[in-house]
């Protein structure tokens, strides 16, 4: 009981639905792993096999479980927001560090490059880029770390200008310490936990963004996932029928569920690091 | 940036706006410069050269020496690579983007006539996301204590979370086969006819899907700048002056608070011509979104690069048009300050 206080205090209540979310979903995701190998795309019943036993959600068009297809899924939307967040942040980490204190052509050169990466639409560029090199899942999540680093890029390299500013650091700054030991020995105790919402929302977009390429047929054919399944229902047009209940129903309410569970984190963790937009949000 | 030449001695606010101008010309010219080149290096990065487009060995064969000839001759095989390149500016530039390999007519001709139903979709959603997210956004600043503000609040991050595409098929179901109020497929009428009745009421549920997934970034936006605004110093001085609440937030916080929101309704543009193509899939729209969708379908990458091209043109041209009127708005713009 004490536990759950502790959390609620240190997330508030947003923070902790946020956080139960996520949990139930990382479940539903080792549980998915614990299955044995071809679950979710092996032909198990009938050809559009409503929900009975054996099948909670019944079968797809080829006569897949639906069910074990939502709970691969879990895993593979996880593992991908996953690597890609950490790729992500580890990029905007450096480049928006060098932004910060490297010399003014760097710092110039990288906000210019910034305001004409944040210009093309993400998703149009991930499509192309999937189309043509493929759509492995390593592809995937190299393409999205490559797109998605711009806006928490320019993020950190605000965060790194405004610890410059601090006493403490301007007085190391003084009696000539370089500038990189610096940022890590004296900044990274502000920086740092800004890294957190950098890393919750960059999950949150290659999430929602690979589940719209899988939708729109460019996912991995060898891996079910829930964008897949709703790339099935489309040319199915499955909507139109009573079967869109079990069959589009459960996966896009699961990407919502695990995109809104870190939404809420995300703002959470914000409030936390910025009490002045806690009272901004609440009195 | 990209310096200009020492302008002639006019008058001091209008030549700062022209190099302004002149920066953000430049940063367009550098988006449209790397579209191209992506467009132009991607077929060429798969293993195994752009000849691997045209799938199976099998399928290969199945090529008539006329398409052969063409598919040759649009990537300039067997050229350096610098030639290649410079062939490819020439035929974007002259406008000829090579054949449909699916439906055997010229790129260009495919995607005229799908820009106009798609402008259409993204511009209507584009205003109407504007005027929700920020209407929006200054009712759950001004009322952030009370219900109100909070639902809207909780509203948005919910609506922000949804899959188009989901949000789209949910639309579908329950508008269009429960209720039978919209219909379900196309931009027209079933017989083709245009009329405007027909061409709105095919609009609604593609804009309503664009609309609720793109308002809620601009929302927390609005909503997070105006509360800062509120809390400045100016109101604060205003306050204790006594001004009457209405107007410290018509006069003194609405005009700042809204000149950082015009940066996000540019980045909002890209993401409902991005969204365009899952809307335009699920809702079977004709336009540029759902021909990218049918040529990764087909394997079509000439089409598939065509609409690729057209839609970011769209996205810089709509950036540049929003970028022009900021100025006439932002008084430090037109003075040069604003960076």
């Amino acid at each position: 009981m004490t536990a759950l206080r502790r959390a609620h205090g240190l997330l508030g209540t947003p923070g902790l639905i946020g956080a139960a979310i996520l949990t139930a979903v990382v479940g539903v995701a080792v549980y998915g792993f614990l299955l044995p190998e071809g679950a979710g795309h092996a032909r198990v019943g009938t050809p559009y096999a409503p929900p009975g036993p054996g099948l909670p959600l019944g079968a797809d068009d080829l006569g897949r479980d639906l069910f074990e297809q939502l709970v691969v899924g879990a895993g593979t939307s996880l593992s991908l927001g996953f690597l890609v967040a950490v790729a992500t942040t580890v990029i905007a980490a450096v480049v928006g560090g060098a932004a910060g204190i490297g010399p003014r052509w760097m710092s110039a050169t990288i906000m210019r490059g910034i305001d004409i990466m944040l210009i093309l639409p993400e998703l149009i560029l991930f499509i192309l880029a999937a189309a043509f090199l493929g759509q492995a899942f390593g592809i995937r999540v190299a393409i999205l770390a490559l797109i998605l680093w711009p806006v928490p890029a320019r993020v950190l390299r605000a965060a790194v200008l405004t610890a410059w500013s601090r006493g403490h650091l301007e007085v190391a700054r003084a009696m000539g310490a370089p500038r990189w030991w610096l940022l890590v020995r004296h900044g990274s105790y502000l920086i740092g936990p800004l890294l957190i919402p950098v890393f919750v929302r960059t999950a949150m977009r290659a999430i929602l963004y690979d589940a719209t390429l899988s939708f729109l047929g460019l996912g991995d054919p060898t891996t079910p996932s829930w964008g897949t399944t709703l790339y099935w229902v489309q040319s199915n047009g499955v909507f139109l029928s009573e079967a869109w209940l079990w069959w589009a129903l459960p996966p896009g309410a699961a990407i919502t569920l695990t995109v809104l569970g870190l939404a809420l984190i995300g703002i959470a963790v914000e409030e936390r690091l910025n009490p002045a937009l806690k009272e901004a949000n609440s009195s | 940036m990209v310096q200009t030449e020492t302008p002639a001695p006019t008058e001091r606010g209008r030549r700062s706006y022209g190099r302004y101008t002149a920066g953000r010309l430049a940063q367009y010219a550098a988006v449209l410069f790397i579209a191209l080149t992506l467009n132009f290096a991607l077929p060429r990065a798969l293993p195994g050269g752009p000849l691997k487009l045209f799938g199976s060995p099998e399928a290969l064969a199945q090529l008539t020496a006329e398409e052969r000839a063409q598919i040759a001759n649009q990537y300039g095989f067997g050229q350096p690579l610098h030639e290649q390149f410079f062939t490819y500016l020439g035929n974007v530039f002259s406008l000829d983007l090579g054949m449909s390999l699916s439906q055997r007519r010229p790129v260009m001709e495919v995607l005229g006539e799908a820009l106009p139903w798609t402008l259409l979709l993204v511009g209507t959603s584009i205003v109407i996301t504007a005027l929700l997210g920020v209407t929006l956004g200054v009712i759950g600043a001004l009322r952030r204590r009370k219900g109100k503000g909070s639902g809207l609040l909780g509203g948005a991050i919910v609506f922000d979370s949804l899959p188009q595409f989901w949000l789209g098929m949910l639309l579908i179901v329950l508008f269009s086969v429960q209720l039978r109020m919209l219909p379900t497929f196309g931009a027209v009428g079933p017989d083709g006819v245009v009329t405007i009745g027909a061409v709105a009421q095919h609009l609604v549920l593609p804009v309503t899907t664009l609309t609720l997934t793109g308002f809620g970034y601009l929302f927390l936006y609005t909503r997070s700048s105006l509360l800062t605004v509120l809390t400045s110093e100016p109101v604060q001085h205003a306050h204790a002056r006594g001004v009457p609440y209405r107007q410290i937030v018509r006069r003194h916080a609405l005009r700042p608070a809204l000149l950082p929101v015009h940066t996000i309704i540019m980045m909002e543009i890209g993401f409902l011509a991005a969204g365009s193509i899952v809307v335009e899939t699920v809702f079977a729209y004709p336009g540029l979104g759902r021909l990218t969708f049918n040529a990764i379908s087909a394997r079509d990458y000439p089409l598939m690069q065509g609409a690729f091209l057209v839609l970011t043109v769209m996205v810089v041209v709509m950036n540049a048009v929003a970028d022009a009127t900021y100025p006439l708005l932002d008084p430090r713009a037109r003075a040069g300050g604003a960076r």
